[in-house]
């Protein structure tokens, strides 16, 4: 299987799909509008990164599409599943049966070994993990000799791919990525991108991954743009240079709109 | 350093909390049983009287020094840990192992200062129910009028300030040794091992004890209720030879128990691997546990052998048994209840620093039920431990002194004591853990890990 472009794959061939999502943060006097009716629908397979200026709203897009934060408008589903339930069980059951997380920080346990965390998320979902299939998925990413070892003895670029393997695991219909290569020097980070853009082209993976940086983007399928809550473009087949340029006139872009409206 | 350790107690108040309390109620502990000693010291005190508020003063300024000792100790250690990675940049960025230390000792010696101050308003007051007390059951003449003077007060400042920077320069002299990276490592591989030099000292309180219980055992049998002279602190010393050994302790139980729990769901597999892995954090929990059942135990339930034999001799009690007792109910009382506070408080501030731990896991895909069971399964087998030693501990003071006084190694009662003694640890530790992981778990996991 090697999907080059974006074609739907696997069973509704809709990976996410957002219906004028919304969110609002503070009270009423104090309203911060972070997210305003997003609508997007992403196929299955694909590798999709979210840009935008700092304060577009792309970590809150990232959130509520994850499940880790509840839109106050719209709704998401997840690979035709409606995310539903407003309590925190409900939702974890739902991410845990469909999504997978990279983090920033990694988010790894620290008293658990490079194996045991990426098995972890079947454990939680009391199911008998495949430490045959975890072990392969570590090996795919280079740590089939770090089994045994915990986070603290890993490299950063080290921890970022056991928490690929652990999101790639469970075989979740997606994977967010949030900053994933934020913490890590640029070979590492490239060997990362790598390993996501590997995860969708080779085996049919759904990845969406919220970065500011445009060498980043550059390993997606497309770029949506992101500027004060709201999507303002998208790039197919993005280049690291073109996304930069893109970017520089969003920020000038947001700095005119933001002087207008102080004055 | 100073300037900077201010700084750092205004920005940060909330995680001295749990040391501040525990120099607090040391503190005012230690000021009400001193002020025996003021009110001693006033006009027209009868030699009787002044001999019972002596005694009451000297006995409780020694084990509150031990205490607060001990208990700032332990709150030190958490919020240190807690703090690795502030320690590790203020190293790297070029602050020297000294000036760590002396960040750290002088956070700490600000806090006892205040501490103490904030202390005595409440001791006084205590002092005056304990000075009353004593009066209600004419071991002290009722005319004596109750002082708050000098002695209290030097001695309550003097010696919270020297229990709180002597634990404040034990835990920084660990904290600043860590190089950085050795500081981010050891927070991850707490496996609880221990020094030689700390196992020493733990062996050697036992050793001190089991001297103590032999010579209750051989020496003071038959010599009545003299033999609680020797037996009375041997629990005490026991419990603090278990407490020392904790992190040892708690590998032991770990190596027994993490195997078969890790098989019982993911409450018991997150268990198993806590227990192995964050043995010291554990350690600091067991430590309170295990005096509050050891000193709990052996002085009630030795209390309650030699009332048994007081009254199967009928022989009326004089002054100076009335005074033992007395002190044994209030003064083990107050050791007792502070040992419970302690374990309160450690449990909340061990809880409350982790919270990234739980969201992790959270985001790993565990419920916030899972996390809670995760925090009883824990609490379930830190109370065994500690019970268990706990107890342990107290049969230093209970068996010889059941053999000294009424020839029986096993006392004729004292099971429904050590029952209430344990069912309170208990309670304290299981609610309390559950307590605080529900209040750490109210920041949703991803603002958590942030």
């Amino acid at each position: 299987m090697d999907h080059t472009t974006s074609t739907p794959t696997t069973g509704t061939g809709e990976a996410l799909r957002l219906e004028g999502v919304g969110k609002v943060y503070g009270t009423d006097e104090n309203r911060v509008v972070a997210l305003d009716d997003v609508s997007l629908s992403l196929p299955s397979g694909t590798f999709t990164a979210v840009m935008g200026p700092s304060g577009s709203g792309k970590s809150t897009l990232l959130h509520c599409a994850a499940g880790l934060d509840q839109p106050t408008t719209g709704r998401v589903h997840v690979a035709g599943a409606l995310m539903s339930g407003t309590d925190e069980t409900a939702l974890t059951k739902f991410r845990r049966e469909r999504i997978g997380f990279v983090f920033q920080q990694f988010n790894l346990l620290p008293m658990l070994t490079v194996l045991q965390n990426a098995t972890l998320p079947q454990r939680l979902a009391g199911r008998k993990p495949d430490e045959a299939h975890a072990a392969a998925v570590l090996a795919r990413v280079g740590l089939g000799d770090r089994l045994g070892h915990l986070p603290s003895e890993l490299s950063g670029g080290q921890q970022q791919r056991v928490a690929i393997a652990r999101a790639l695991v469970a075989e979740p219909n997606i994977v967010f990525g949030d900053e994933p290569t934020g913490a890590l020097d640029t070979r590492s980070a490239r060997d990362v991108l790598t390993l996501l853009a590997e995860s969708v082209r080779a085996y049919g993976q759904t990845v969406v991954m919220v970065t500011h940086d445009p060498v980043a983007a550059s390993y997606a399928d497309s770029v949506l743009f992101l500027a004060d809550g709201r999507i303002v473009g998208e790039l197919v087949a993005p280049t690291a240079e073109s996304v930069a340029e893109r970017m520089a006139h969003l920020g000038d872009m947001v700095a005119r709109r933001r002087a207008a409206t102080a004055v | 350093m100073f300037a900077l350790a201010l700084r750092s107690l205004r920005h940060r108040i909330g995680g001295f909390a749990a040391s501040f309390l525990a120099m607090f109620l040391g503190a005012t502990i230690l000021m009400a049983f001193a002020s025996m000693l003021d009110t001693a010291g006033g006009e027209g005190v009868d030699s009787t009287s002044k001999e019972t508020l002596t005694t009451m003063g000297a006995v409780v300024g020694f084990w509150g020094l031990l205490l607060v000792v001990f208990a700032v100790s332990s709150t030190l250690t958490l919020s240190v840990r807690r703090r690795s990675a502030e320690i590790a940049l203020l190293r790297n960025i070029g602050a020297t192992p000294a000036q760590v230390r002396r960040l750290i000792v002088g956070e700490t010696a600000v806090l006892a200062v205040v501490a103490a101050a904030v202390a005595i308003a409440p001791a006084m007051a205590a002092g005056r129910l304990l000075l009353e007390l004593l009066g209600s059951t004419d071991q002290v003449a009722s005319d004596v009028s109750y002082a708050f003077g000098p002695i209290a007060l030097g001695m309550g400042m003097t010696i919270t300030f020297a229990a709180a920077t002597l634990a404040a320069l034990l835990t920084a002299r660990r904290a600043a040794r860590m190089s950085a990276t050795d500081a981010l490592t050891a927070a991850a591989q707490d496996d609880g091992r221990i020094s030689r030099k700390r196992v020493a000292v733990g062996v050697v309180f036992l050793l001190l004890a089991a001297n103590l219980a032999a010579v209750t055992a051989t020496v003071m049998k038959g010599e009545g209720s003299d033999a609680m002279q020797t037996a009375g602190q041997t629990s005490i010393w026991a419990g603090i030879g278990f407490a020392v050994l904790a992190p040892a302790l708690i590998r032991t139980v770990a190596a027994l128990v993490a195997g078969p729990l890790e098989r019982r769901g993911p409450a018991g597999y997150l268990t198993a691997q806590n227990l192995r892995r964050h043995t010291g954090r554990l350690a600091a929990v067991i430590m309170p546990v295990v005096l509050f059942t050891a000193i709990g135990t052996g002085t009630l339930v030795m209390q309650a052998v030699e009332n048994d034999a007081m009254a199967a001799s009928g022989l009326v009690k004089t002054n100076e048994q009335k005074n033992i007792e007395t002190l044994n109910f209030v003064v083990i009382g107050m050791i007792v209840a502070f040992a419970a506070i302690m374990l309160v408080n450690t449990l909340v501030a061990a809880t409350a620093s982790r919270r990234r731990e739980f969201a992790q896991t959270r985001l790993a895909g565990a419920t916030p039920r899972q996390i809670l069971d995760v925090v009883l399964l824990e609490g379930v087998v830190l109370t065994v431990t500690g019970v268990v030693f706990g107890t342990l501990a107290s049969l230093f003071t209970i068996l010889p002194y059941s053999y000294a006084r009424t020839g029986d190694v096993l006392p004729g009662t004292g099971a429904g004591i050590h029952l209430g003694i344990v069912a309170v640890a208990a309670v304290l530790t299981v609610a309390t853990g559950y307590a605080a992981a529900r209040q750490a778990m109210r920041t949703p996991a991803i603002t958590a890990v942030a």
